[in-house]
């Protein structure tokens, strides 16, 4: 939407199209890329600060004489941005130097690209594409081909043991997360992100908005299956085996320092809000006001779309700082034997169901 | 059969518990909070009673103090730091044993003695101090001492010795005086001579 916009607004101005496409896709590029270093730094504070609720400290606060980090610590996120910004960037004398320094770039573009297809409220998408959905599921999965890339040019074994890892839970967990959005899909019929939300208008069961979750029991479970493999497709705890900090150092991030590891870390924080964007339009009715008809506005919209997602975000931080590790086996064990039959009678479920009340 | 779904349904509760225990860590943070913000909030002082009189257990060696009225600027404890933590600068009083009010210097002693030389600088760095005790003894007015320790009358209990500044650590004990009154002291005038 953002992009056609603008390139019929170029287009007024002179008939050049392929500069106002470039243009068009680059005004665009910027407040996302924004969007993500702010989104990561708040995150990051988030993170920072329900993990020592959890554990009952305070966390980071600022207090006393002399350089610390504001009111309540809100300056501790900034101070570690700049800290990775200025450290020294080392590239190990044994390593790949080419597919190095390449690495985390194709994993940040992997999360980055993602999010053109994010619908932020009724008019506020880079691009409505018609295989929205599809878009979003391939290219995020183009960040495990950054992560092996990091883990094989450490020449680390660490590295490489978290890149393997890495790889085979990826490329696992993308078959239950994708068989629960077929559900999705089955129900509304369309690939559009804004047309998966705009099929989720209106009331539901008499009094329950007409979310895809609540529609029927089948949605259901796909919206816990989906959301629990997306937190294993961003390499969250309880599935960190990639980065496994006890046993494998950092995971394929271990050679890696500076801005280089800063964007493997921003590129894991606009996973989780990727993973919490597709949850949140193709479950929780995206920019869908929880009360159908009322505060249905575009501002209200952003705002729903962004509390829902921030929500889930929460819910990935809680996640980690409550559940133990998975062991390789164990996690294996969770997508073949559990996620992907229970996703695969889902969607059988989804069709009798939508076929007999629905 | 059976047991696949008895496991899915364990999984589910024993999560559904564990994220229940964090989340009421979480809420109950004000509550469970063990963290103290150290330099604002510090751990309650135990009672200073140990079951000794300050005389009978004045050696417990807790930080310098000097009384600097007292001090005759002899130097020997300066001699006696093994650590040379202490720094003494004297100035000859123009008269000996007589109080210049001016600087705050006392003439006599409360030993009786009468003071030829005013102690212009008196610092210890407590950085340094190895807490030996070694400058207490040759003290000929017993003016330098340790204090602070249990039962101590005269002096709070410090026992964090905590700054903000490295130099908040050397502990000036002398009177302030300015360069003025140093070198009036050090070139005295010919007519307050006479």
């Amino acid at each position: 939407m953002t992009v056609d916009a603008l390139m019929n607004w170029f287009a007024k101005l002179g008939d050049f199209p392929e500069l106002a496409f470039i243009l068009a896709v680059l005004i665009c590029a910027v407040p996302v890329f924004l969007f993500i270093a702010l989104y990561a730094l708040v995150a990051i504070y988030g993170e920072l600060k329900i993990s020592s609720f959890m554990q009952d400290k305070v966390g980071p606060m600022g207090q006393g004489v002399g350089l610390h980090a504001g009111k309540w610590g809100l300056l501790q996120p900034v101070a570690d941005a700049l800290k990775l910004i200025l450290k020294e960037d080392i590239i190990p004398t044994s390593a790949d130097k080419k597919l190095f320094i390449l690495a985390p770039f194709i994993v940040f573009i992997g999360a980055f690209i993602a999010f053109a297809a994010l619908p932020f409220n009724q008019n506020l998408i880079i691009a409505d594409m018609n295989i929205g959905i599809f878009y979003i599921l391939a290219v995020s999965s183009l960040g495990v081909i950054g992560l092996i890339m990091a883990g094989w040019s450490s020449n680390n074994k660490w590295s490489l043991y978290g890149a393997m890892r890495s790889a085979a839970q990826i490329v696992s967990y993308e078959i239950p997360a994708a068989l629960s959005i077929i559900a999705v899909i089955m129900l509304t019929g369309t690939l559009s992100m804004q047309g998966i939300i705009q099929h989720q208008s209106g009331f539901v069961w008499g009094i329950l908005p007409n979310w895809i979750i609540f529609q029927n029991p089948f949605t259901f479970v796909a919206f816990f299956i989906f959301f629990i493999s997306g937190l294993a497709e961003c390499n969250r705890t309880p599935f960190d085996i990639p980065e496994a900090e006890s046993e494998l150092v950092a995971g394929a991030f271990t050679e890696y320092s500076g801005m280089r590891y800063a964007f493997f870390f921003l590129s894991e924080y606009a996973n989780m809000f990727i993973v919490s964007g597709i949850a949140v339009t193709a479950f929780l009715g995206g920019w869908q006001s929880p009360i159908p008809g009322i505060f249905t506005s575009p501002a209200w919209g952003l705002w729903w779309f962004m509390s829902k997602a921030m929500f889930l975000i929460f819910v990935m931080i809680w996640f980690r700082w409550t559940f133990p590790r998975l062991r390789v086996d164990q996690l294996m064990n969770v997508c073949w034997k559990g996620f992907t039959p229970i996703a695969m009678v889902n969607i059988f479920g989804v069709g009798i169901w939508h076929l007999m009340l629905g | 059969m059976k047991k696949y779904f008895a496991n899915i349904w364990g999984t589910i509760t024993t999560l559904k518990t564990g994220m229940g225990i964090t989340w009421r860590h979480m809420i109950n943070i004000k509550k469970d909070n063990v963290t103290l913000q150290y330099p604002e909030e510090r751990w309650p002082r135990p009672e200073r009673d140990i079951g000794f009189e300050h005389e009978d257990y004045n050696v417990i060696r807790s930080r310098l103090h000097v009384d600097i009225d007292d001090c005759i600027g002899c130097l020997k404890c300066e001699r006696a730091c093994p650590v040379d933590c202490i720094k003494i600068d004297t100035i000859k009083a123009p008269t000996r044993g007589e109080d210049i009010p001016d600087i705050g210097h006392t003439g006599v002693t409360e030993n009786g003695t009468n003071k030829a030389l005013v102690v212009s600088r008196f610092t210890i760095d407590m950085s340094e101090c190895c807490y030996c005790n070694l400058c207490v003894y040759p003290c000929p007015e017993e003016c330098i001492y340790m204090v602070g320790g249990p039962n101590s009358p005269k002096h709070p209990i410090d026992y964090e010795f905590s700054e903000f500044n490295r130099k908040d650590l050397i502990y000036e004990f002398s009177k302030p005086l300015t360069s003025e009154q140093k070198s009036e002291l050090m070139n005295p005038k010919p007519d307050a001579e006479a």
